[in-house]
């Protein structure tokens, strides 16, 4: 069975769920967009991520920090990329990317993950990014998105490599929709399960503070 | 215009910027605890522009028994759309009667529907409607809501008019309403459109408008349905409440905790909120004279306000100290009139920087909403600029070099560095989110559990922070490599590059501090609603009347065929 949830329901969910998965509130922040902005191109972005967070829960951030200083940029050790840190450390040096400069990525997890940060970086410059792996390429724009090559590609769970540059595309195939999006209830309930992790029990405090404990009767 | 910058290169009076307080004065929690509504109000907004676009109005169903139970829909029309508020009217037993949010049952609940519904439409509605946060709409929605009778008028209401009689003006006055709204949920909650699908419509472009459209509606249907009541309980006898008396009647709201993060988790809306506010003020300041009739409208509205504020009652001792000083400083602004010239010599600044130094902050507000109303034809374009895109003040600029960013923190914000967060005082609270409730509430940190569940909400805590590891750090390394190794700085970096072009983005207050009273964040978001009567229930809850004095639909607006 599946329902729809709004884009703005799909941001809530996902930044809770990434900051109970060990991401700190700024991280947070940006992998509910980035949940948000595929699921405005009817992308699973709310899936991936979910599916990323699982494999990120109980580890620690030092082992996904990119050498950024490295051509590819890698982590230290031998695990993929994570696209959510290394989404907003791209989108940190969109500014040189957008001055020419290519950056390659090694191994990384879940890249579509990394399309909505450029995504998100395109609509500040006004521009657009490409972000290429396994014969596959995407233009981002600010509010718009182009898929060529090998679509199977798309969702794939980790891959070898990952370009990325500035796109000389000026119009997007498809455009950012603001419907609701369809969703799995089973994924739903695991995304509720881990966002529901970031709220406090109930305590006798609580349970009285917000009120004023007068009658409403009046 | 959507952002600060256009209205800023579009401000046909850039020279008033002189004259503009600075965010330091205004960004304080206890004066925006004492702001009034204004003419840029969202309530006022709303309602000048269904009136300029020639809008019309239909009561397109009313199938409500003799006990006042069924549905409504109330249709208004513009130029291009349409929008209808679907209305449930429901039997609720006093002992469920509740205006928390964790309420399960409602007098009636309310929808805002993009268009006109049809019957299937209104099948749907009413099975998830009444059910609110545990039921779900959908995106041809654009709002959600619920209130509850006020018990203590409803019933005198329904006596005096099914006995051929008016209500008593003084009770009807002390209470305001009829109803009493809780939340009004839009912008994608529980299922509504998600904001972007009509923050491209001029008619909702600016903030709050569907929702408050809707509360605008839910008004008259409250009066509909009591004179329907009445008329089916006293038959002929029965009358309606005459008109002049009617308009004394608003839709009241009951409101806590919850809406307060929202300014805080907004900061660029914040601003322009706040830059729009400040803007319009520094105009009328920046004026060389006042021309008579302006003068008079200013003196219409002073007496009005003073008439107000004599049916403003709250038994809160907060409000009831603030409400003493606010009627001392209407008898100082009298006197001042009566004594001062208002006409040369840039009238409106003498008078406020007078104010500035004799009245509290509840009277210098006060003088604020009132110096605005004689001139809505230089300040209500300003209306155009409190919507903000929050998708472009989300980028970081990472590659500003550490230098820059001090920067930013020692030139705006001193007021956070000044605090010593270790005191006890100084950290008293935590913001978080009840897993029972699912809504913000605030914590004792030493007396209580959960501050590992602690929601960033204390910005100026974590700007001192953010300051500290920012000084340990190589001046000419950016932002983007410092963010690399310090990820827990990263929601701080964004508010702060925000500040550089969202000067009014942060409350200039620390949200953790033992006496932080959060009703001073509620009643700052309220006035710009539009609401009035603010009283405090406790330090975290607040009611309010909205809509009083306003026009009615079929008074405002030409009949739809």
């Amino acid at each position: 069975m599946s329902y729809y949830i709004t884009l703005a329901e799909i941001e809530s969910y996902l930044r809770k769920a990434a900051r109970a998965s060990g991401l700190e509130w700024g991280l947070a922040e940006e992998a509910g967009k980035a949940a948000r902005w595929l699921a405005a191109f009817d992308l699973p972005g709310p899936e991936t991520l979910l599916a990323h967070l699982q494999n990120l829960a109980g580890k620690d951030y030092a082992a996904f920090i990119p050498r950024c200083d490295l051509q590819p940029w890698q982590v230290d050790g031998d695990g993929p990329l994570c696209p959510i840190i290394t989404g907003a450390a791209l989108a940190d040096r969109s500014a040189a990317i957008l001055d020419g400069n290519e950056l390659t990525l090694g191994k990384t997890a879940y890249p579509i993950l990394l399309a909505a940060a450029l995504g998100q970086a395109a609509r500040f410059h006004r521009c657009a990014f490409s972000i290429c792996w396994s014969g596959l390429r995407l233009d981002c724009f600010g509010n718009g998105l182009t898929i060529e090559g090998e679509r199977d590609s798309l969702l794939l769970a980790e891959v070898d490599q990952v370009c990325c540059c500035r796109s000389e595309a000026t119009t997007p195939q498809q455009l950012a929709s603001t419907g609701a999006y369809s969703i799995a209830e089973e994924v739903f309930k695991a995304i509720d399960a881990l966002a529901f992790e970031t709220y406090a029990p109930a305590t006798a405090e609580s349970r009285a503070g917000a009120g004023a404990g007068l009658t409403d009767n009046d | 215009m959507n952002e600060t910058t256009d209205c800023a290169a579009n401000n046909p009076m850039p020279e008033a910027a002189n004259y503009r307080r600075p965010p330091e004065v205004v960004m304080r929690l206890a004066r925006m605890g004492s702001f009034h509504q204004t003419r840029l109000s969202f309530m006022r907004a709303l309602l000048r522009r269904l009136k300029q676009e020639r809008w019309r109005f239909k009561r397109n169903l009313w199938a409500i028994d003799a006990q006042g139970f069924g549905r409504a829909v109330y249709t208004v029309y513009g130029p291009e759309r349409a929008y209808s508020l679907v209305a449930f009217s429901h039997h609720l037993p006093d002992d469920m009667r509740s205006d928390r949010v964790i309420a399960t049952a409602w007098d009636a609940t309310f929808t805002l529907f993009d268009g006109i519904p049809d019957e299937a439409d209104l099948d749907r509605l009413e099975l998830n409607v009444p059910k609110q946060e545990a039921g779900r709409i959908s995106d041809s929605e654009l709002s959600l809501s619920r209130a509850n009778r006020s018990v203590r008028l409803w019933q005198h209401v329904i006596d005096r008019l099914s006995a051929g009689l008016q209500p008593e003006r003084d009770q009807l006055e002390s209470v305001g309403y009829l109803v009493r709204t809780t939340a009004v949920y839009g912008s994608g909650k529980f299922g509504a459109a998600d904001r972007l699908a009509i923050s491209g419509r001029p008619e909702l472009s600016g903030p709050f408008q569907a929702e408050l459209l809707s509360v605008w509606l839910t008004r008259a249907f409250s009066i509909d349905l009591i004179e329907h009541i009445a008329r089916a309980r006293g038959g002929d006898r029965a009358v309606n409440i005459e008109p002049e008396l009617r308009r004394r009647i608003g839709v009241g709201n009951s409101t806590g905790l919850g809406m307060a993060p929202f300014l805080v988790n907004h900061p660029a809306l914040l601003n322009n909120w706040m830059m729009a506010r400040e803007e319009a003020f520094a105009r009328v300041r920046s004026l060389p004279r006042a021309e008579a009739a302006a003068i008079d409208e200013f003196k219409r509205h002073f007496e009005r306000a003073r008439f107000n504020v004599s049916q403003w009652h709250s038994e809160h001792p907060i409000q009831v100290e603030k409400l003493a000083l606010l009627n001392a400083d209407l008898e100082k602004m009298a006197a001042y009139i009566e004594r001062e010239s208002l006409d040369d010599d840039h009238p409106w600044d003498r008078f406020y920087r007078w104010a500035e130094d004799k009245l509290s902050l509840e009277g210098q507000e006060q003088l604020l909403s009132l110096m605005l109303e004689p001139y809505g034809a230089l300040v209500d374009d300003l209306t155009q600029c409190m919507d903000a895109d929050e998708h472009v003040s989300f980028f970081i600029d990472g590659s500003m070099p550490i230098a820059g960013l001090l920067e930013i923190v020692d030139s705006r914000c001193a007021w956070a560095l000044a605090v010593d967060y270790e005191q006890p005082d100084n950290c008293a609270r935590f913001w978080y989110t009840s897993a029972e409730k699912l809504e913000p509430r605030v914590g004792e940190r030493f007396d209580e559990p959960g501050a590992e569940y602690e929601l960033p909400l204390a910005i100026g805590c974590a700007i001192k922070q953010l300051h500290a590891a920012l000084l340990a750090w190589e001046r000419g390394s950016t932002t983007a490599e410092f963010l690399l190794a310090h990820p827990e700085h990263r929601h701080t970096v964004r508010r702060v590059q925000n500040l550089v072009s969202h000067p009014y983005a942060e409350i200039q207050d620390n949200l953790i501090a033992a006496d932080m009273l959060p009703i001073d964040i509620l009643r700052c978001k309220l006035s710009f609603f539009g609401a009035t009567r603010f009283d405090p229930r406790s330090d975290r809850w607040v009611r309010i009347c909205m809509y009083q004095d306003a026009p009615f639909p079929h008074e405002w607006l030409e009949g739809a065929p």
